[in-house]
């Protein structure tokens, strides 16, 4: 297992890589339907290209690699070299869901499973088969390049450890010229490692979007290289310029683990091998002077060695940039920035008295339009000069120490070569730079505590008009009474708008669990053999987030149950006489204080004929509620626990556990589902949930000397009763209300108070008309209280088992109020 | 102290370069796509650039070519990518690019370019 420790730019790179995995999958359902939309694939093409690009500065192999090859199909794709197919979306849609499932690997145990090697080279390997030159050219890695080798140079890949290959090598060292080898050895200091690199890129490598000679050449430390054509070159006329042919023999004394990072995308093209370093000297004929260069101090690293190189990069780049033939409108500034990377590099150098000859080669250059002086400047002067300058540094016999100390303090205080350097302090002056989307990323938990305090805050402000209560009747300062009543009228408003800006923060929209679904869809669907055409609606639609992401289970049931029963497949509904591709809509909406959320399709719909049959079957209802209850009814029993219809149980919707779960889910949130359904035209069910479950409206209700608190959403209304006007029916007590024959129930029975209700003076009973999951009944109490809104917090520890009561929550007077959970008391 | 621009939308890949360049006491800002990346340089130009391709909105060619023809074109600039193709370098200088780097840069090969192109490597 290869393992790195969370570094603050690796939770960086998780959290980008969830937003643009998202972001992929949903732009390859999107071409689905649209498979030619570019904009979508252009989109599509930069996530990938984004993630393969930031997985790169991690030793995450098994992810880049599948990121590379899938980023080359989909370029193929893209440029029209390769077909978009459901199937080659199914590919690309497996390849991201394995990158998904290393991310979570990799934020749970900070590493990749060594077993995720093989997955990955499968993944690849299918992603490579859409390729089409890969299709037609069977991929000749391993043969091939044994072959290749064997023809034009001794086998040295095949045989690297054997006693056979060590022969190979030196006689390969031995077609070296000797100039070069002495070169190498030159360069070569104690302790360094020589490696021979033989390269043999895929014939079809450029469709990869590989370069070999380009990589070839940039090769770390590359001391030695030369081209091999393994098979005879053809006629000109006759070479496909289009498959690579040549190979590439190279000699580095670059560290094996450099070679490797190098290589990484293409491990499979190379073979490295270490060569031991006598070798090479004893394979020189004048030993005596290339051993005398031999320098005596182990070479290190440093910082100026970097800089060299990169001096004759910049230098070899501004020479080319001025060879540019075209002249764009910016041409003066393309020159200018070129004058400008001169002199600083001249100036780095430590040659200031050059400043004036760029200046004038520019102004030269800028008037005449061609930038002969310039580059004769390039040719003349500081490549070598500057070049020299520096290279002297190293090599002079006073400058090193000095050099060496630079270097070592500026390694101290820099990142090192280490990628990932948990020594970076990232992001320090982000509060100085902060850019990027306008909008902040906060841990869930800060918002939570933000919204406790803010509850609180509500509680201890409803004590305010008890203390004036009490100022006013039991200290008899009315002025003060008067005083703190206006004080809280302003501390209410402040934190009721706070309230609601937390309220705004905590706001999602349904899209976060819209988007699952048409992966979801076409998955299941594919699975079924149906066709089905997914509509979602009201993506935007806002919630509370909790309430959002508690609809995200009870809605994913409902869509497989759509799929799984009520969709059927093409046959059929062609049969039926209804457009194969089935329909299934998924619409969200805000309506009033109330977020509502159907699910329709135009599937076969609910035969309330079989629901009730089954129903009998299982004990749900008995012989006379059969012949009774009519159909709406009979499809309401759905919701029963334990009630299947589908004859043939499949792995979708699984056993046992059917729309009686969804009904749960959705009642905890205090939320309502409803069910619609026409035999052979479909099925709606819909669901409505509030807004925000942060702030519960409760009607406090009296009861034997004790408050409780009933949830708004059941209230119906309220109503007083005269004793006269209760019928004892058989043994329960009934009452006409609004004509309708409602059952009563005392509150004091259902909770087991061992207490009749009281009447008032005049008779009559109060009774809470209260709904739940479609019955109606009335609660007989002692009196009503006020309406309050207040932050429900549910029951812990040993009073966690009272299902009578759903949560508590605290009155402004201190005093604690049970909240009744209307549903299982009755 | 020297003013770097990181234009790349890659997030990760600017926090990459953010570190480097802050360690060695650059003064770093960011910018995840070229009209971003010209409104900023449009309230003050930079000294240095580190310049992405594909970007949405504006990819990093088209910023470097309206870099250049600002009032203070002359700011080094290197363009950082994961190609190697050899066109795509040609691309780059051709839109105003003063160096061509493969991602990922090495964090001292990255900090040798940006000394020696703002002539600091002598102090």
């Amino acid at each position: 297992m290869s393992s790195v420790p969370m570094s603050p730019l690796l939770e960086q790179f998780l959290s980008e890589a969830r937003d643009l995995l998202e972001c992929s999958g949903a732009k390859l359902m999107h071409l689905e339907d649209a498979p030619n939309d570019q904009d979508v694939m252009n989109e599509l093409f930069r996530c990938v290209h984004t993630l393969k690009g930031n997985s790169g500065l991690f030793s995450f192999p098994e992810m880049t690699r599948v990121l590379h090859a899938g980023e080359d199909l989909l370029g193929m794709v893209r440029s029209g070299h390769a077909n978009y197919s459901r199937e080659l979306a199914d590919c690309l849609l497996e390849a991201m869901d394995f990158v998904g499932t290393l991310c979570r690997e990799i934020e749970a145990t900070h590493g990749v499973d060594a077993s995720r090697a093989r997955d990955s080279q499968q993944i690849t390997e299918a992603l490579h088969k859409w390729m089409p030159s890969l299709k037609t050219h069977p991929a000749p890695a391993g043969n091939g390049v044994a072959a290749a080798v064997s023809m034009g140079t001794p086998s040295i890949a095949a045989n690297a450890s054997s006693a056979n290959g060590t022969h190979s090598v030196r006689s390969l060292l031995a077609g070296i010229p000797e100039s070069t080898r002495k070169m190498a050895l030159a360069h070569w200091r104690p302790g360094d490692a020589l490696h021979w690199i033989a390269y043999r890129p895929l014939r079809e490598c450029f469709f990869h979007g590989d370069d070999p000679l380009n990589t070839a050449r940039q090769t770390p430390a590359l001391v030695w290289g030369r081209v091999v054509a393994p098979e005879p070159l053809p006629p000109l006329a006759d070479l496909d310029t289009y498959s690579c042919v040549v190979q590439f023999d190279l000699l580095t004394n670059a560290p094996r683990e450099e070679l490797d990072q190098f290589y990484r995308y293409i491990p499979e093209q190379v073979e490295i091998i270490t060569i031991p370093s006598h070798w090479l000297l004893n394979s020189l004929e004048n030993l005596g002077e290339s051993r005398a260069a031999l320098p005596a101090a182990p070479r290190r690293r440093s910082y100026s060695e970097n800089d060299e190189a990169a001096f004759h990069k910049i230098i070899a780049a501004q020479r080319q940039i001025l060879l540019l033939e075209d002249r764009p409108i910016w041409y003066a500034g393309r020159l200018k920035a070129v004058a400008a990377v001169l002199a600083n590099l001249s100036s780095a150098a430590g040659h200031t008295c050059d400043e004036a000859d760029i200046q004038a080669a520019l102004a030269d250059a800028l008037s005449t339009g061609h930038p002969t002086l310039l580059l004769a400047w390039i040719d003349a002067n500081p490549a070598n000069r500057a070049g020299a300058a520096l290279v002297s540094n190293d090599t002079s016999a006073t400058a090193p120490a000095e050099m060496e100390k630079g270097a070592g303090s500026s390694l101290e205080s820099g990142p090192g070569e280490v990628l990932a350097d948990e020594g970076i302090k990232f992001g320090r002056r982000a509060e100085v730079a902060f850019s990027g989307p306008k909008s902040l990323k906060v841990d869930q938990a800060k918002v939570d505590r933000l919204m406790n305090l803010i509850g609180e805050l509500v509680v201890s402000k409803n004590g305010l008009p008890y203390l004036a209560e009490r100022a006013e009747s039991q200290f008899g300062v009315r002025e003060l009474s008067r005083e703190i009543k206006g004080q809280y009228s302003i501390i209410n408003r402040i934190a009721d708008e706070m309230q609601d800006a937390i309220m705004q923060v905590r706001m999602m929209a349904v899209s976060f669990v819209f988007q699952r679904f048409p992966r979801l869809v076409r998955d299941i669907s594919r699975k079924l053999g149906k066709e089905v055409q997914l509509v979602l609606e009201g993506e935007q639609t806002e919630a509370d987030k909790n309430i959002i992401e508690s609809l995200a289970d009870p809605l994913i049931h409902i869509v497989r149950n759509s799929l799984d029963h009520g969709l059927e497949t093409p046959e059929v509904r062609l049969a039926a006489g209804k457009p194969a591709t089935g329909r299934l809509t998924i619409r969200a909406a805000q309506e009033a204080d109330r977020v509502v959320i159907e699910v329709s399709d135009d599937g076969r719909g609910i035969d309330p004929a079989v629901i009730k049959q089954k129903a009998y079957e299982k004990g749900i209802i008995d012989e006379a509620a059969l012949e009774r209850i009519g159909d709406q009814e009979a499809i309401n029993l759905i919701f029963a626990a334990g009630l299947s219809t589908a004859k043939v149980l499949s792995d979708l919707s699984g056993r046992g556990v059917g729309m009686d779960v969804v009904r749960s889910a959705v009642e905890k949130i205090n939320g309502t589902v409803v069910l619609h359904s026409e035999l052979g035209k479909g099925t709606t069910i819909r669901i409505s949930l509030p807004l925000s479950m942060a702030v519960t409206q409760v009607m406090i209700v009296e009861s034997d000397g004790q408050l409780f608190g009933v949830p708004m959403d059941h209230v119906v209304e309220t109503v007083r009763v005269s004793g006269s006007n209760i019928r004892t029916f058989k043994k329960s007590q009934t009452a006409v209300l609004r004509g309708r024959i409602v059952p009563l129930k005392s509150l004091n029975a259902l909770l087991g108070i061992n207490a009749i209700p009281r009447m008032n003076s005049d008779d009559e009973l109060a009774v809470l008309r209260v709904q739940t999951g479609g019955v109606e009944f009335g609660l007989v109490v002692d009196g009503f209280r006020e309406t309050i809104g207040v932050i429900q917090k549910p029951l812990n520890g040993f009073l966690s088992g009272l299902a009578a009561f759903s949560g508590s929550a605290l009155l402004g007077n201190g005093s604690v109020l049970m909240i009744l959970n209307i549903r299982e008391i009755v | 102290m020297k003013r770097v621009l990181i234009v790349d939308d890659a997030a990760t890949v600017r926090m990459y370069h953010r570190g480097i360049l802050e360690s060695a006491g650059y003064i770093v800002e960011e910018a995840w796509n070229g009209i971003e990346a010209l409104e900023k340089i449009l309230n003050a130009p930079f000294d240095f650039y580190i310049v992405d391709i594909n970007m949405p909105k504006l990819d990093g060619y088209g910023f470097l070519r309206e870099l250049r023809q600002q009032v203070v074109p002359q700011a080094p600039a290197i363009m950082v990518s994961t190609e190697a193709a050899a066109t795509d370098e040609a691309a780059a200088y051709r839109a105003g690019a003063n160096a061509y780097l493969i991602k990922p840069v090495l964090p001292l090969q990255l900090l040798s370019f940006l000394s020696l192109m703002l002539g600091e490597a002598s102090q």
